[in-house]
């Protein structure tokens, strides 16, 4: 049973890619990518209710993660070459040199570490990945259909660009479950990869010179995470993660040897997740189609590079390298927040907000109390699937406006009301109580507040973040009273949305169930204790309260109340807006009696407050300190 | 269950008692301006007469912004009454800030976008204090609990003193209180147009003042922690710090937004970090 789960999570997206590519019929890719998802989902959950395990397959497999390994390194060397890019060409050469003397000279006995395990954390990314990654995938059949329509394109991309999703999927359900550090390392490469095609997809100009970036970065990256993983076999002698875990606190008391591998894999995870001085090739990936920002942003890529920095918290954890990452993370936090305050386009604001976040996990690792792991693991889930319900929704809010910028969704409510109320619901998840997102910021505030420097960063952080969701929320629904038009979508594109709306609002009411089920049984083993208790479905500390059902109960009713009130208010008790008594309206717009009694259209935009958050001016300090951050990390926490 | 007698208690007292701060508020104002002034109930008068006007709305967005904004103001005063965690209590309040914010802006005249653009510049001017105000609190009693503070065998203001002015400048921002009235006075030498309330009109105006009851009287109670020991002593400093935000009213005219912005972050990192460091040293 398990193998067979283990098969269908990681493999079988690896065999459906295969299948993909050389399929040219439309609606059998359409059955088999929905059928696919399905399968995903349910394997995601068969595997949690298995819960955690060890497995190893066959020795077989060992080898052809090996070969994998230098095919990828060769795909990346030849790329690099063609490009001409130095970079990438030397850290690629690095990589298959460090690779060659790494297996076959270094490691004594292959094959004696199980590939695979899992424990509560592997199995929420699991779902993650299945979950939301799989909803994103059928979106995709809808969202590229009329995407190549808009392109005129002679023959279809789209078997290789699902070749891609899929296997993305099959890749990253291969990183979270790996015990084999080198197993993992295979997979890690993969989704390299895979990022990389898909963001060159529509192999314009621009979109080429921004995949080559996420190439370069990522290898770097690479780079760092393969000398990682030997040096961490070097001071361990061992490549079996959940060794290395359980033998942790034994490692921390041997200090700074242990902490030059853990620099390299942690900053291997920043390069990943995007963050700063890193985060130019997320927002230049958002050339790529939205299905694949989607995924980039919120159950593939920079997920795997969290979840590594999560995943070895423990072991430097009380380290004063751990404090360094909370630094980092706080900073990273607050100036993305800046930067995301200071955009007008839809999908950068997303993207500067998803790093944010990431930094906020980031943060919540490095402060490293089960609190603060609490907070990280409920910030993964559920931004994953609010911030792929934001990405869906501007794909298809951009598909039909034309535009990705937020000035032009002005008064959205009118044109498309399902997808303005959708996204409206998705931006509300993002940032109020009684939301899980929220709720597990509220964890991570608490367990920072004896750090008072990291403390003020989270404070200005969180407030930015309110500034730029809010506003972005109410234009959408700044439209004259009338009745909205109701808008035709394909089912494939709706289904996800609706899925994925529905999923932040239900999983956040189930949070207590959640964190019970799955975060509290993984941090506390690994930190012995658990950080909350349960009352009444209630979350205690010592520090503080968090009221989940009497929040949702009363909101949820004073919400419905006013719902209904809303529901009584007919047409004659509408009004135009203010206009200082010189209203006019033309076509449902209103405007201004002007002089000589014409109409003035009224205009209005929002404060994107370019002084303090430009992003041309704020990018390279926010470079500088966070290159320094790293360079005092490296040689701070290693002393 | 005292919880509960806590909890009805901060939702029919609280209104009523933000109300007839109000209604003093603008006596005293009155006085320091050499008018007569209208009667202290005033403010219940004008409520009670909007709330029997026929709602006019421009679209139906803005009844529910102005319902959720009040449920979110009652409820935060609610959570502080009945010794709650403070930092969720600062995040229930934001969720009536910001539908009150959306309300604004789903209206498409420009006063009220405006109003709405400067309001969320006001957030985040005094969002930030707020959280450092509790996260210092916190670091002295050990919890974000607010029952954790009548623990307390001192007034926090000793240990807190600067972050009690940061609070001020919080306070002066959330009260719609001069030099930092930005996005709503009610004062018709500042404003006629009202900016984040605009569009508001007949019942939904009376509601969103009655949640503005509700939002002084939570702000008030968080100054009053400041001297949790004593109950003389609560009353007092309150009376003080309401009076002093009174005066700077008047005797100030409004700033920019830019200002506000620069001086609110600016001047509360500094009394801070300040003050932080003079509880590390202790």
């Amino acid at each position: 049973m398990l193998d067979t789960l283990v098969f269908v999570t990681v493999l079988l997206p690896f065999l459906v890619a295969a299948v993909l590519l050389v399929l040219r019929e439309q609606n059998v890719r359409k059955v088999i990518l929905v059928a696919t998802a399905g399968v995903l989902i349910l394997a995601s959950l068969a595997m949690l209710r298995g819960g955690a395990f060890i497995m190893s397959p066959a020795p077989l497999w060992g080898s052809l993660v090996t070969l994998g390994d230098f095919l990828i390194l060769g795909v990346v060397l030849l790329v690099g070459l063609k490009r001409k890019n130095q970079i990438i060409v030397w850290l690629t050469v690095a990589q298959i040199v460090g690779l060659i003397w790494f297996d076959f000279f270094m490691i004594k006995d292959h094959g004696a570490t199980p590939a695979f395990f899992a424990d509560d954390l592997s199995l929420v990314m699991v779902l993650v990945v299945s979950i939301v990654g799989s909803l994103i995938a059928v979106y995709g059949i809808g969202y590229m259909k009329e995407h190549e329509e808009h392109l005129h394109l002679t023959t279809s991309k789209q078997p290789q660009f699902f070749f891609f999703i899929v296997l993305f999927l099959g890749a990253m359900n291969g990183l979270v479950l790996a015990n084999n550090m080198l197993w993992m390392y295979f997979f890690w490469e993969c989704t390299t990869l895979c990022s990389f095609m898909l963001i060159g997809h529509d192999d314009t100009e621009i979109a080429r010179k921004n995949a080559e970036r996420a190439l370069w970065m990522n290898v770097l990256g690479g780079t760092a995470f393969l000398f990682g993983v030997m040096l961490l076999y070097k001071v361990t002698g061992t490549l079996s993660l959940q060794e290395i875990l359980a033998r942790g606190p034994e490692f921390a008391v041997a200090g700074g040897a242990i902490l030059v591998p853990m620099f390299l894999l942690v900053f291997a995870g920043m390069t990943k997740a995007a963050q700063a001085p890193f985060q130019s090739w997320l927002t230049g990936a958002m050339v790529a189609p939205t299905p694949v920002s989607a995924l980039l942003h919120s159950s593939t890529m920079v997920k795997a590079g969290v979840y590594i920095i999560v995943r070895l918290a423990p072991i430097y954890a009380g380290t004063y390298f751990s404090n360094f990452v909370a630094l980092f993370g706080g900073f990273v936090f607050l100036a993305t927040a800046c930067l995301a305050a200071g955009q007008s386009n839809g999908k950068k604001i997303l993207a500067y907000s998803t790093i944010s976040n990431l930094a906020l996990i980031i943060a919540c690792a490095g402060i490293n109390t089960p609190a603060a792991i609490t907070a990280a693991i409920l910030l993964i889930l559920f931004h994953a699937i609010s911030k792929a319900l934001m990405f869906l929704c501007v794909g298809a809010i951009e598909q039909k406006i034309g535009s990705r910028d937020i000035e032009d969704m002005r008064g959205l409510f009118a044109r498309m009301p399902r997808t303005a109320l959708v996204a409206v619901i998705g931006i509300l998840t993002m940032m109020l109580p009684p939301f899980g997102m929220l709720m597990a910021k509220w964890m991570a505030i608490e367990s920072a507040h004896g750090q008072f420097l990291l403390m003020i960063m989270l404070a200005l952080g969180s407030g930015v973040t309110v500034l730029f969701w809010c506003r972005w929320a109410g234009l959408m629904l700044a439209t004259p009273f009338a009745k909205a038009a109701p808008e035709a979508q394909d089912s494939t594109i709706r289904g996800p949305l609706y899925l994925l709306a529905g999923l932040a609002v239900v999983l956040s009411f189930f949070s207590p169930l959640v964190y019970n089920g799955l975060v509290a049984p993984v941090v506390t083993m690994y930190y012995k204790t658990a950080p909350y208790v349960l009352r009444f479905g209630n979350f205690e500390s010592s520090t503080g309260v968090f009221l989940v059902y009497p929040l949702f109960i009363l909101l949820g009713l004073g919400f419905f109340f006013a719902l209904r009130q809303t529901r009584k208010i007919t047409a004659a008790q509408a009004v135009g807006p203010y206009m200082c008594g010189e209203q006019t309206s033309v076509d449902g717009k209103p405007g201004f009696l002007g002089p000589l009694g014409q109409n003035v259209t009224a205009v209005s935009g929002n404060y994107y407050l370019e002084q303090f958050f430009g992003e041309a001016m704020l990018s390279k300090w926010i470079n500088v300190i966070a290159l320094a951050v790293l360079v005092i990390m490296l040689f701070g926490g290693a002393l | 269950m005292t919880k509960i007698l806590l909890a009805v208690l901060a939702l029919v007292a609280a209104p009523i008692l933000g109300a007839l701060i109000t209604g003093v508020d603008r006596r005293i104002t009155a006085w320091l301006q050499s008018r007569y002034g209208p009667p202290i109930l005033q403010p219940i008068y004008d409520v009670l007469k909007l709330l029997g006007k026929q709602p006019m709305l421009v679209n139906t967005w803005q009844a529910l912004c102005a319902y959720v904004y009040l449920v979110g103001a009652a409820l935060s005063v609610v959570l502080l009454f009945t010794g709650s965690d403070l930092l969720l209590i600062f995040f229930v309040l934001t969720i009536g800030a910001v539908f009150l914010v959306m309300g604004a802006l789903a209206s498409p005249s420009p006063y009220s976008q405006i109003g709405g653009q400067r309001e969320l510049l006001q957030m985040l001017a005094y969002e930030p204090l707020l959280i450092l105000v509790f996260a210092s609190i916190a670091m002295v009693t050990g919890s974000f609990k607010v029952s954790a503070v009548f623990e307390l065998s001192r007034p926090m203001l000793y240990d807190l003193p600067l972050m009690f002015i940061v609070l001020g400048y919080a306070l002066t921002i959330k009260l719609r209180k001069s030099p930092f009235d930005i996005s709503a006075s009610a004062h018709a030498h500042q404003e006629l147009v009202r900016g984040v309330y605009t569009e508001y009109s007949g019942p939904y105006l009376a509601m969103i003042e009655i949640a503005h009851w509700y939002e002084v009287i939570l702000v008030l109670g968080i100054c009053a922690l400041f001297w949790s020991t004593s109950f003389v002593g609560m009353i007092v400093l309150v009376a003080l710090t309401y009076m002093a935000e009174i005066i700077v009213d008047n005797v100030t005219a409004r700033l920019t937004w830019r200002v506000m912005l620069k001086s609110a972050v600016g001047m509360g990192l500094v009394l801070t970090v300040v003050n932080l460091l003079w509880l590390y040293a202790q």
